[in-house]
């Protein structure tokens, strides 16, 4: 079950005062089947975004429930996105990410993003989901069955 | 051996299977089976290597009697009557790796768990051997062709107390019992044993009846998690090895006063370790005689700076020195020394730091002609490991690394095979591993 968190929502559940919907994604990593997959730049502006992420990173991969996808491999598909141009965010990184690793979660408020994430062309088998706290950052009934869902991921590429 | 197999023993009660590999190491909660896992493999080795009754009470383990090595539930569900282990490996035919399997069902004779039946298998082909005390011996010998049984067998009185105590009744070559098939009986519609089932079941026979002299692994070294104590002085004596180490002293001893070449290697190697745990940058013997039987001292000296120091006696150090020397030591050795260790907590006396230098010896020892079985409760050696493999400090490759990790589940335990990809992250970690880690580091960061 991997997921991706945008550097913009990690203090949401990485911060100090995190959210509901926030602690509860983090919890799911922390406790349940979730998996947090991380590499490239985004590793980078997630240490700058959330202070305690860095060391919560540590544990968590140990625990194997963080996963860094390599550096290199990001790169190269983040400059072939570049040049396919289907991306309407500048997240090309993102969506380079969740190609190599797998993931099929991702938890941002970046509108531009979460279409690049819900495209069929950049996000398949299975498609994209998106945990988006932009209405309400309540841990609802939704957000906890999305969580749930079984199809989360994907096998690397 | 590349994994082991197990059921109905201690807190194993469903058979699963454990992957081994090169370095395996052994995590989880205490009293959750690790040191039993150790015990049996080396119970294996006896079994499979030497014909041997495994002693469960030999150190440095002792699982007790027969009714505490058997798996049991307690109350009505019972004791086991009977438990199982086996373990498969890969031998070289010339370029060519063949697997084979063996497993050894253990039953009960007065108090102590004894084998009553082994097997091994290769491919197509396979041999049992049955030989509970009391009943008629059994062999059993199958190919793709066809299955036959020994008949010839005379009644069994119980061959472990009339013969030798600790030996099982010997297995002769499958070759030499399909060459003379004379008391080979058919199993159902099987042929005749033919030349060619001849050579379908010599793969059996490799790996337990090598041809090459001297190809037979060395029995495994397996250390106590406590080493034996250091002394002062040391007098000279045979170096018998023993699982606490106390032979150590007086191995260096010897190989000091008599083989300079193998101990320069072996200090170079010893230095080395020693410098990058923080333990010490000099060790060497200090003779209080002339003569070879006069007592002796080992002596280090951790440099301070640019200043050399004193060279001090081990009992004058922290105990971590004196508790890692006798696994450095064998580890470092070379020749003689053995091709699988089973250690227990390595770890125990050192710093973190020194921790994480024996992860990094472990990487630069282990290899597919040793293997290392190390049980531990050390992050620093573990995140070590992961590290050096990531970054390719040793040979070591991801796949040769294996994390067993032992899952309490009620009554029982589960052993969850965990590995290591390319870029040092942890794969099929179940979800509640390492729990107690991620919930502190929660409440560390963010409280409740």
């Amino acid at each position: 079950m991997c997921a991706i968190i945008d550097a913009n929502v990690a203090h949401e559940a990485f911060g100090e005062n995190a959210t509901p919907a926030g602690a509860g994604f983090r919890n799911w990593i922390n406790m349940g089947s979730g998996r947090l997959a991380v590499g490239g730049s985004l590793m980078r502006e997630m240490e700058q975004s959330a202070p305690g992420f860095r060391e919560w990173a540590i544990q968590a991969r140990l625990s194997g429930k963080m996963r860094v996808a390599d550096d290199g491999e990001i790169a190269n598909r983040t400059a072939t996105l570049r040049e396919a141009g289907l991306c309407r965010s500048d997240d090309h990184h993102v969506i380079a990410l969740a190609q190599v690793s797998g993931a099929r979660l991702l938890y941002s408020n970046d509108q531009n993003l979460h279409r690049d994430f819900r495209n069929k062309l950049l996000i398949d088998n299975p498609r994209g989901s998106v945990y988006s706290t932009l209405e309400s950052k309540d841990f609802s009934r939704n957000r906890q069955r999305q969580l749930r869902r079984p199809n989360l991921c994907a096998s690397a590429s | 051996m590349n994994s082991v197999r197990l059921k109905n023993y201690r807190c194993f009660r469903d058979e699963q299977t454990a992957k081994l590999a090169p370095l395996t190491l052994l995590v989880g909660d205490n009293s959750t089976g690790k040191t039993s896992f150790l015990a049996m493999m080396r119970a294996l080795w006896d079994v499979f290597f030497e014909f041997r009754i495994p002693d469960f009470k030999e150190e440095p383990y002792d699982l007790g009697s027969y009714d505490e090595i058997a798996h049991h539930r307690g109350g009505r569900s019972g004791r086991a009557d009977g438990f199982e282990a086996g373990f498969s490996d890969k031998f070289w035919m010339g370029r060519k790796s063949e697997k084979f399997d063996f497993d050894v069902r253990f039953g009960k004779s007065g108090s102590a768990p004894i084998p009553v039946r082994t097997r091994t298998e290769s491919k197509d082909a396979w041999i049992e051997d049955n030989f509970a005390p009391g009943e008629p011996r059994k062999v059993r010998i199958g190919t793709d062709r066809g299955a036959w049984e020994n008949a010839a067998t005379p009644e069994s009185d119980d061959p472990y107390i009339i013969d030798d105590r600790f030996t099982l009744p010997r297995q002769l070559p499958v070759r030499f019992y399909l060459r003379h098939p004379h008391g080979l009986n058919p199993i159902g519609d099987s042929p005749a044993p033919g030349q060619e089932d001849v050579d379908e079941a010599k793969n059996l026979d490799q790996p337990r009846f090598p041809l090459t002299a001297g190809s037979r692994p060395r029995r495994p070294f397996a250390s106590a998690p406590v080493r034996s104590k250091p002394r002062r002085t040391y007098d000279p004596s045979r170096a018998i090895a023993d699982p606490e180490g106390d032979y150590i002293p007086m191995y260096l001893a010897r190989v000091y006063f008599s083989d300079k070449k193998t101990w320069a290697r072996l200090k170079d190697g010893l230095e080395k370790f020693g410098h990058d745990a923080g333990l010490f940058d000099e060790i060497s013997v200090k003779a209080l005689g002339r003569r070879e039987s006069d007592p002796f001292q080992i002596v280090v000296r951790k440099y301070g700076g640019r200043l050399k120091g004193p060279l001090r006696n081990l009992a004058d150090v922290g105990y971590g020195v004196s508790q890692a020397l006798p696994l450095i030591t064998e580890l470092l050795r070379g020749r003689g020394a053995g091709d699988m260790f089973l250690l227990q907590q390595p770890e125990v006396h050192l710093h973190p730091s020194a921790q994480a230098a024996l992860g990094s010896l472990f990487c630069r020892t282990a290899g597919r002609n040793r293997q290392l079985i190390v049980e531990t409760h050390s992050d620093h050696l573990i995140d070590r490991v992961r590290m050096d493999v990531r970054d390719s400090v040793s040979n070591l490759k991801p796949s040769d690394v294996s994390i067993l990790y032992f899952q309490r589940e009620g009554l029982e335990v589960k052993i969850h095979s965990l590995g290591i990809d390319g870029e040092g992250n942890i794969l099929n970690a179940p979800d509640d591993y390492r729990s107690f880690f991620m919930e502190e580091i929660s409440r560390s960061l963010w409280r409740r």
